[in-house]
């Protein structure tokens, strides 16, 4: 049974990436080409028109970017899909974690296409490969977790409150701002960077900056600790949908 | 295994098999809309019924009288809200057609996905591909995206998708043919040729002559509560009675 369902999450993404493809001429151009018109409109703001001066700021924003945009697309596509395929779970018994699920592995796929471009950029640009890249699997592990737990969560609730889709792209905005996607932490006062510290995001786009930009091994500590955030998260999210999934079939579409 | 066994004698009309789904006064409640102060209604209130393996139930009743969600309950998509429902280690599958379609796939990738979401693994489905796309009459077409097909079209591929799931028990609303004329006649005679070959079928329709002649067993329901239940010609002769006599109750 585990294993029908395992093909079915495979063969949907398959499908979802594929359909996507389909919609627009430009197919999975796009994949890579939204993001990197994204990445240069921050980089007109930020770079350009309020001149920046912090060193390395095109990687340092290209990297926090690719990172950020990975997370940000699970919670917001995935954190729909229950309530999305309603009409669906109504017709056949299926497993809800099911749709959360094809969304976080189709964004993952055109994560990694993203990742490839931007390794090329920082090699031209100087920034070499280096051993540290050995990290970069469990940091991107770490990551898929945290979204995986974050959407989850997301998903079991927003078929009850259906109205939380309008809060959560505004708040995901805001936890841009805060976790150093754009622009550094730095100028934060020193009292309040320790709570800045607590945010996953911040060590999760940490540790690719220091691996891609500077050699630097992450702090495995900080990792672990997300690790663990993100693992209860995952635990949390999972048992929710398991608990609202009778309930999901009695709602007023 | 349920534990109740009960064998009908050789020979007879319906042979009773094992009880493979039971259900004691059950009720069930939907949300109405969504606003706070959640009001509920009881699309089921007091439904009970017995299924033997190989028994052919039709359920009768009018529009709004709970039918699909009592399917439904059948299915295990529903919980009950109220009263118990028993059911053995069987599989039930309401034929759905079109679950899951996505209009820019093509009709194979659709049938893939669809018989996946229907309970069957990517194996089995991919060997029925050749199987679905003749009994589609699709053609060419099948390698196209839905998004190109007409409504029969699309009717035609997800039946011949639906027709290949092979539950325990098949739940049926209303559905028994789609399409023109002629697929019509197809369809409708490969679903009976299914309901004859000894599957557990439950059946829900408003022809009295469909229930007749593929049912063993009527169930009526009224209002989310069934009325009667027992064999065909009592339950359709009772129901008729009553529709005559109150055409609308309340």
């Amino acid at each position: 049974m585990p294993l029908r369902y395992l093909e079915l999450v495979l063969f949907s993404t398959y499908t979802e990436l594929r359909a996507e493809r389909e919609r627009s001429y430009l197919g999975f151009v796009w994949w890579v080409l939204e993001p990197a018109m994204m990445m240069a409109v921050f980089y007109l703001v930020f770079a350009v028109v309020l001149k920046s001066s912090a060193p390395d700021y095109v990687p340092f924003l290209l990297v926090g970017l690719t990172s950020w945009q990975w997370f940000k697309s699970c919670v917001s596509h995935g954190g729909n899909a229950i309530w999305s395929n309603l009409g669906l779970i109504r017709q056949v018994k299926l497993p809800c974690l099911l749709f959360p699920s094809v969304q976080i592995l189709a964004d993952t796929v055109k994560f990694l296409f993203i990742l490839a471009l931007l390794m090329v950029i920082l090699w031209a640009s100087g920034y070499k490969p280096n051993i540290t890249y050995v990290a970069l699997l469990p940091v991107l592990l770490v990551e898929l977790i945290f979204a995986a737990g974050a959407t989850y969560l997301v998903a079991a609730v927003t078929p009850l409150l259906p109205d939380l889709r309008f809060v959560i792209e505004q708040f995901l905005q805001v936890v841009m701002f805060i976790s150093g996607v754009v622009f550094a932490l730095d100028s934060v006062p020193p009292s309040l960077r320790v709570w800045f510290a607590l945010n996953p995001v911040v060590v999760l786009v940490d540790s690719a900056r220091g691996i891609l930009m500077h050699a630097r091994w992450p702090d495995w500590w900080a990792l672990a600790q997300v690790a663990g955030i993100s693992l209860l998260m995952c635990a949390l999210g999972i048992y929710l949908v398991a608990r609202f999934t009778p309930r999901y079939v009695k709602l007023a579409i | 295994m349920a534990s109740t066994q009960v064998h009908g004698a050789a020979g007879a009309p319906s042979e009773a098999g094992e009880l493979i789904v039971s259900m004691r006064n059950v009720g069930v409640a939907f949300s109405a809309k969504r606003r706070l102060g959640e009001s509920r209604f009881w699309a089921l209130e007091d439904v009970s019924l017995e299924l033997r393996r190989g028994e052919r139930l039709g359920i009768i009743g009018r529009n709004g009288a709970g039918k699909s969600t009592l399917l439904r309950v059948i299915a295990g998509i529903v919980g009950p809200d109220r009263g118990s429902v028993q059911r053995a280690p069987i599989s039930c599958q309401l034929l759905s057609l079109m679950v899951g379609f996505s209009p820019h796939l093509s009709g194979r990738d659709n049938a893939i996905l669809s018989g996946m979401m229907l309970g069957m693994r990517h194996r089995d489905i991919k060997q029925r591909l050749v199987a679905i796309h003749e009994f589609s009459e699709l053609g060419e077409f099948f390698e196209q995206p839905i998004s190109s097909y007409s409504t029969g079209m699309l009717l035609r591929l997800g039946f011949s998708v639906a027709m290949q799931v092979d539950p325990d028990v098949l739940l049926i609303d209303e559905v028994l043919s789609v399409g023109d004329a002629e697929f019509q006649e197809k369809s409708g005679a490969a679903l009976r040729e299914r309901m004859r070959n000894g599957c557990t079928v439950v059946f829900v329709s408003h022809e009295d002559s469909q229930v007749r002649q593929l049912c063993d067993r009527a169930l009526w329901v009224e209002h989310g509560k069934s009325v009667m239940q027992g064999p065909v010609e009592d339950v359709l002769a009772a129901y008729h009675a009553v529709l005559h006599v109150a055409p609308a109750v309340k």
